[in-house]
């Protein structure tokens, strides 16, 4: 049941573009496609309630003009595999089984080759686009305790749906992408996670896992209010400063703990997992990885060798 | 002008009164030297209702006076509200008064246009969440009325204090009032008690007597904020340590995410140069400013 009006939008000006980013925090360099703007799932930490000013939902399915956008910015790089995805304004999945919008993207990216399409979601329902699959196609989902999804992400599917998901993806031919963010702080919370992570490596092929993003909660300042007036005990259990970038994380020293002990586990279930942070600093990844990273550019020549990794000369 | 025994009134009868507080010095200093010069406007019934002159009202019990001048309308209870509304209007009305007005007008039943155009004159938004907070505040006890009007609190001020619960927003008021505070101070330290209240389902209260708002805000962030807090003293201490002389400044982020920190050095002549870099040579050999970069990679000792 989708209680916000679901409008269709002639599409404007730059749908493709690149992910924001903040300021001095690493960046992977992901190119978003505005495909809908506006989410139905309504977790209680979403900061499109902040970017986003109407309540409704807009789509766009003008594809001409998104495949000549995507056409264009595929020329225009020549250093780098580009990866795109729609899970930037909205989650990419939770109204495609009823919209049907991805599929022309998908046939698309499988057609041209040249670059990766991600499709980021907590909406676990993928059969429709099960045998349009191709090795472009990148099935992601972003991973929480169950305690979290019954607290904060009560109109998402649970996380066994997920996992399973992810898995019948991963059958399916596809490589998979898992996204642990936000992580909370919560009482507990590593304990969760210690299972969390137990489970991944039990229900899924960690060889066909192409990346996992570690992202620990973060927020702009208005949302910090409402979490107070609404009473938000998981979210602002932790311990939060304000970074260079106005928003609200956790406090430093704690953001390298919590890494730290998840980029452990995951990487003893796989060492070779591709373990990233998004919108981090530079001396976070130092801290926890070991890894000297200046710029985006370090980030995003790290994600060339691991699809090169993978692909070897079909990208 | 015709005058009335203020007993013939029914004073305690406050439908129409939206003016908070009563009390008014110079008005009763006024009253006092010269009488009452406006009539107050009563309604027309048995016992007269007070439509306007709730002060003057309320001075006049207070100074002993037997009779009042008045005049009387024959209106119903909207106009009349609208009446003792419109009366004020021109000198401003503070937001428990506006709470008061509003307070009163859904009670008679105003349509919602009704309702909206004189919130609009009011220079009220009328948005759900803030009729909700004006609601509430009019019928908020009165040391909460008091300290808005005292501090001339914004609404979201005013909205959370309203978060918190009779007893305790009375204990913070009480808090507030021993110390000099401003608007934005009075934000920060509500934020924190309701982080804290959120954080550990109550409000330690007893343990926040305090010369300063500066003072008690270094108590509550050490509550709600002890990592912070730690590192903050950790910095301190290092500070006094290295006993930095006048013209060397050493900055840091004042919550440790920036990976850098910076030196200042204000120097006259050369000299002035040689000593702080020597200065500096030795604390980095002392390893005290190693011990600052820790604080700011997040190496906690």
């Amino acid at each position: 049941m989708i209680s916000q009006k679901v409008t269709f939008v002639e599409a404007r000006g730059n749908i493709v573009r690149d992910c924001p980013g903040t300021k001095n925090h690493i960046c992977c360099g992901y190119k978003t496609i505005d495909l809908v703007e506006g989410c139905i799932l309504s977790c209680s930490y979403c900061i499109l309630k902040s970017y986003i000013n109407s309540p409704d939902i807009k789509i766009t399915r003008d594809y001409d003009y998104i495949f000549s956008q995507l056409n264009v910015a595929m020329e225009k790089e020549k250093n780098h595999i580009m990866r795109f995805g729609t899970g930037e304004l909205s989650d990419s999945l939770a109204l495609d089984q009823r919209f049907d919008l991805n599929r022309p993207l998908i046939q698309f990216f499988g057609e041209k080759k040249k670059a990766l399409f991600e499709l980021k979601s907590k909406w676990a329902y993928i059969e429709h686009i099960r045998d349009f699959l191709n090795p472009y196609i990148i099935i992601s989902f972003s991973l929480a305790p169950q305690s979290i999804i019954n607290k904060e992400e009560k109109k998402t599917s649970p996380l066994y749906k997920r996992l399973k998901a992810a898995r019948r993806a991963q059958d399916a031919g596809c490589f998979v992408g898992l996204h642990f963010d936000p992580i909370i702080i919560y009482p507990g919370f590593e304990k969760d996670y210690e299972y969390l992570i137990h489970d991944v490596g039990r229900i899924l092929d960690l060889e066909r896992v192409i990346w996992v993003s570690l992202g620990l909660l973060r927020f702009p300042p208005r949302l910090f209010e409402e979490f107070l007036e609404k009473r938000r005990k998981n979210l602002l259990f932790g311990e939060f400063i304000r970074g260079e970038d106005g928003k609200y994380r956790y406090i430093k020293s704690e953001r390298i703990k919590i890494y730290t002990m998840l980029y452990n586990q995951l990487k003893s279930k796989l060492d070779s997992l591709f373990v990233y942070f998004c919108m981090e600093r530079s001396d976070v990844w130092k801290a926890v990885t070991g890894i000297n990273l200046d710029n985006n550019e370090g980030l995003i020549k790290l994600f060339d060798k691991r699809i090169h990794d993978l692909y070897g000369g079909a990208l | 002008m015709n005058s009335l025994p203020i007993d013939r009134i029914n004073t305690h009868d406050k439908r129409f009164c939206i003016t908070y507080p009563l009390e008014d010095a110079s008005l009763c200093a006024s009253i006092q030297k010269i009488g009452i010069i406006l009539p107050v406007i009563l309604l027309d019934t048995s016992p007269f209702i007070a439509v306007t002159g709730f002060k003057r009202l309320e001075i006049a019990r207070q100074l002993g006076l037997r009779e009042v001048p008045f005049i009387t309308v024959d209106i119903t209870e909207q106009k009349a509200l609208l009446f003792a509304i419109h009366d004020n209007i021109q000198r401003g009305l503070n937001l428990v008064e506006k709470a008061h007005a509003l307070e009163r007008m859904l009670h008679l039943g105003f349509s919602p246009e009704e309702l909206s155009d004189t919130l609009n004159i009011l220079g009220v938004n009328s948005h759900e969440k803030i009729i909700k907070a004006l609601v509430e505040l009019a019928s908020a006890e009165d040391s909460l009325k008091h300290f808005a009007v005292a501090h001339n609190l914004s609404l979201k001020n005013i909205q959370r204090l309203l978060r918190f619960e009779v007893n305790e927003r009375s204990s913070i008021i009480d808090l507030l009032s021993t110390i000099h505070v401003t608007e934005s101070t009075i934000r920060e330290i509500l934020e924190i008690f309701s982080l804290i209240k959120l954080k550990n389902d109550a409000l330690p209260l007893d343990i926040f007597p305090s010369a300063s708002s500066q003072e008690l805000l270094k108590k509550l962030k050490a509550i709600a904020y002890p990592i912070l807090s730690s590192l903050h003293e950790q910095l301190h201490d290092l500070r006094r340590t290295s006993a930095l002389p006048p013209n060397i400044d050493i900055k840091v982020d004042p919550f440790f995410e920036k990976e850098y920190i910076d030196i200042g050095i204000r120097a006259n002549n050369e000299e002035d140069i040689y000593q702080a870099l020597e200065k500096l040579h030795r604390l980095t050999d002392e390893r005290i400013i190693r011990r600052i970069f820790d604080l700011t990679k997040g190496n906690l000792r």
